[in-house]
């Protein structure tokens, strides 16, 4: 069987006007298996929310092959990108990107309406999620009405309405305080257990502990590529 | 089995997702009512100038038309010549036609075959505490002949009723609902103005026609009119005239027309005082306004498109910059393009559609209250405005067609957004 992520080569670079390009990400070769909890660390401008979009089929590289599940990524168009980070990605962001003006339940019904379920199955599984979050109060509350956390965890449940295969994190935590961090690092981690693959990018190393495996960039190279030990 | 299924599901998909996207739209339209509000300004005035111009031209045109209606090949409808006078209640006051004039038509002209004078007027009816009003229509005999009307019960005007200026009368079948009557209601008794009549009779049901009822109408004698609704309105009696032979007609016409100014002492040189319309005059007078109001109407709509139209794609785009954000957020989650070109073309198409409607029924309203004001100053018998059909169709087509077509770049624009950069947008 295919592993979940193949990349191998993969290079992305920007165009810099009169200056010709910049390498953000110069050959990165990874496979990440289903399962897993994979945290990216670097220093800032290292090119790892430049991967995670990669990874996320959001953006399409300049050079290399990426296979998700086997379907060569590189090739596709935007179309099928679309449909791909509909059925198979789940995405959380720094600043949460919630629409404003809809609801928590609107919000996280989202994915659904672009993967054309009815709308009763939609509010259904939408509150599924809401619930297993332990969000049923808060679901028709507008964003600007929830606090830094219930708003992450709104996103969370949007990255997992569609039962991805994937879940991408750009710095989940980086707009929380440390305690509503560590509850949210504690759901990505029980998510992990209940079988979902997770990518986390971070440059926090505490944040980056709660994953079963450390990837280091710099310079738009892996560096480094562990498993941690657990305690 | 499955496959329909799987049909029913994308139905409900595509239904889902025609549903959010009208949510979406009006939600975005609801968050900036001002903004909303003046851009679809120029749509909501040039909709508005529409409907006010044709409801009351409709309406003129419908009271018009009225008279003529029942027109067949081989008659002729004759009126005082209001156009002489600068306003229709100079003409009024200044001009006379009579029943004697139709009598004199009907004895002096050979190829008369028969003549219906009537006056018109409109009073308060009632029956057993129920009130209304109506058109009253005062006329001889021949009235029904000549234009060939059918009754349902009962009998026509005779010719010792208006010999004896009985109080009779032939009720049009809306009399019946308005005036509550039971349904045999020949030899009820109904009052008209200060009289009291006896229904003698039940006009067939006619119908509409340019959106007023034909049926809402009462008979009587016309020398009973002439009596009750006095002398301003027994120096407008119009005529229908029914000649022997229509193939002659434009001769029967130059010969009444001899015969009327004769008996009004017109000297040579002079101008008629009366207007005679026969079906085919009617027919090119209709031709003429209908172009002119299409005339109108395609310059106001063809300035409304423009205007509202530059209006609405001008906010689109700030809408679309605006809004990068979330169009970003839309296609991470998966939204294919045409699913954010649909979303800004829907958006636009729901704001000029809701100007469209806006401007509808503040045309309606301001039409009718022109009538109103034209009512209390110029003519009390000012035809009510009437807003065809077509024209709220049209109106509206029009205005969706504009959000459309205006809408069509920025939605493009907003489609072809990269995700990344639209989530990076701030
Ligand atoms: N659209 C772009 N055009 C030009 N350069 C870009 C673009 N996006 C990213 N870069 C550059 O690529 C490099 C990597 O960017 P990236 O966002 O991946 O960094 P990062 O590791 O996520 O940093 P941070 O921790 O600050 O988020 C940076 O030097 C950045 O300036
Ligand atoms: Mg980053």
């Amino acid at each position: 069987m295919a592993a979940l992520i193949e990349v191998s080569n993969l290079k992305k670079d920007y165009p810099m006007g009169s200056a010709g390009v910049f390498n953000a990400l110069k050959g990165i070769d990874l496979k990440v298996e289903k399962g897993e909890f994979v945290a990216i660390m670097g220093a800032s401008g290292s090119g790892k929310s430049t991967l995670l979009h990669l990874l996320g089929c959001l953006d399409t590289p300049t050079s290399g092959s990426y296979l998700l599940e086997g379907t060569p990524v590189h090739t596709l168009s935007s179309d099928q990108l679309a449909e791909l980070r509909n059925k198979k990605i789940g995405f959380i962001f720094q600043s949460f990107y919630l629409l404003p003006r809809a609801n928590a339940l609107e919000n996280v019904e989202l994915p659904l309406i672009y993967a054309k379920i009815p709308p009763s199955e939609r509010r259904r599984k939408a509150m599924d999620v809401i619930s297993f979050l332990q969000l049923e109060n808060h679901a028709h509350h507008l964003p600007n009405q929830l606090s830094g956390g219930q708003r992450q965890q709104i996103a969370i449940a949007r990255a997992l309405v569609n039962k991805p295969s994937l879940i991408m994190a750009d710095e989940p935590t980086g707009n929380l305080d440390s305690l509503t961090s560590q509850r949210i690092m504690e759901l990505l981690k029980k998510l992990n257990e209940m079988g979902n693959t997770l990518i986390l990018v971070t440059h926090e190393a505490d944040i980056a502990a709660y994953a079963k495996r450390l990837i280091k960039i710099k310079d738009g190279r892996i560096i480094s590529d562990e498993l941690m030990k657990k305690n | 089995m499955a496959s329909a299924q799987i049909k029913k599901e994308e139905i409900f998909g595509l239904w889902g997702t025609f549903v959010e996207l009208v949510k979406v739209s009006l939600r975005a339209i609801m968050a900036s009512k001002m903004r909303s509000f003046l851009t679809v300004l120029g749509i909501i005035i040039g909709v508005l100038a529409v409907v006010t111009v044709l409801s009351i031209i409709q309406g003129v045109f419908a009271s018009f038309f009225k008279e003529f209606e029942t027109m067949g090949a081989d008659t002729m409808f004759i009126r005082p010549n209001y156009e002489m006078f600068k306003s229709h209640v100079e003409g009024i006051r200044r001009l006379k036609m009579t029943y004697d004039d139709a009598l004199y038509v009907k004895e002096n002209v050979p190829d008369v075959k028969d003549v219906a004078p009537f006056l018109m007027s409109t009073d308060q009816i009632s029956y057993r505490g129920k009130k209304d009003s109506t058109q009253i229509i005062g006329t001889t005999e021949s009235y029904i002949t000549v234009n060939n009307l059918g009754l349902d019960e009962g009998r026509f005007i005779s010719n010792v009723d208006v010999a004896t200026r009985r109080k009779v009368c032939i009720i049009g079948v809306d009399i019946i609902d308005k005036l509550a009557l039971p349904p045999q209601c020949v030899g009820e008794e109904i009052q008209i103005g200060r009289g009291t009549y006896t229904i003698i009779g039940v006009q067939e049901k006619k119908g509409g026609s340019f959106g007023q009822s034909q049926d809402d109408i009462i008979f009587i004698p016309l020398t009973t009119g002439i009596q009750q609704y006095g002398q301003t309105v027994a120096n407008q009696v119009f005529m229908v005239v029914q000649v022997k032979d229509a193939r002659r007609m434009d001769d029967s016409v130059d010969k009444i027309s001899t015969a009327l100014r004769r008996k009004h002492g017109l000297k040579f040189g002079q101008e008629d005082d009366f207007r005679i319309f026969t079906v085919e005059q009617v027919r090119k007078i209709i031709k003429q306004f209908t172009s002119i109001s299409t005339m109108v109407v395609t310059a106001i709509v063809s300035i409304t498109l423009i205007v509202g139209g530059i209006g609405i794609m001008n906010i689109m785009l700030v809408s679309v910059t605006e809004r990068t954000r979330e169009i970003g957020i839309r296609m991470a989650v998966g939204a294919k393009r045409k699913h954010i070109l649909y979303q800004f073309l829907l958006e636009s198409v729901t704001l000029s559609t809701l100007g469209g409607v806006i401007g509808l029924v503040s045309g309606w309203g301001l039409a009718h209250f022109i009538v109103f004001i034209l009512r209390k100053s110029v003519s009390e018998t000012f035809p009510p405005a009437y807003v065809p059909i077509w024209v709220v169709f049209l109106s509206l087509i029009f205005a969706a067609l504009t959000g459309a077509v205006f809408g069509v770049y920025p939605a493009y624009k907003a489609s072809r957004l990269d995700p990344i950069e639209a989530l990076r947008y701030e």
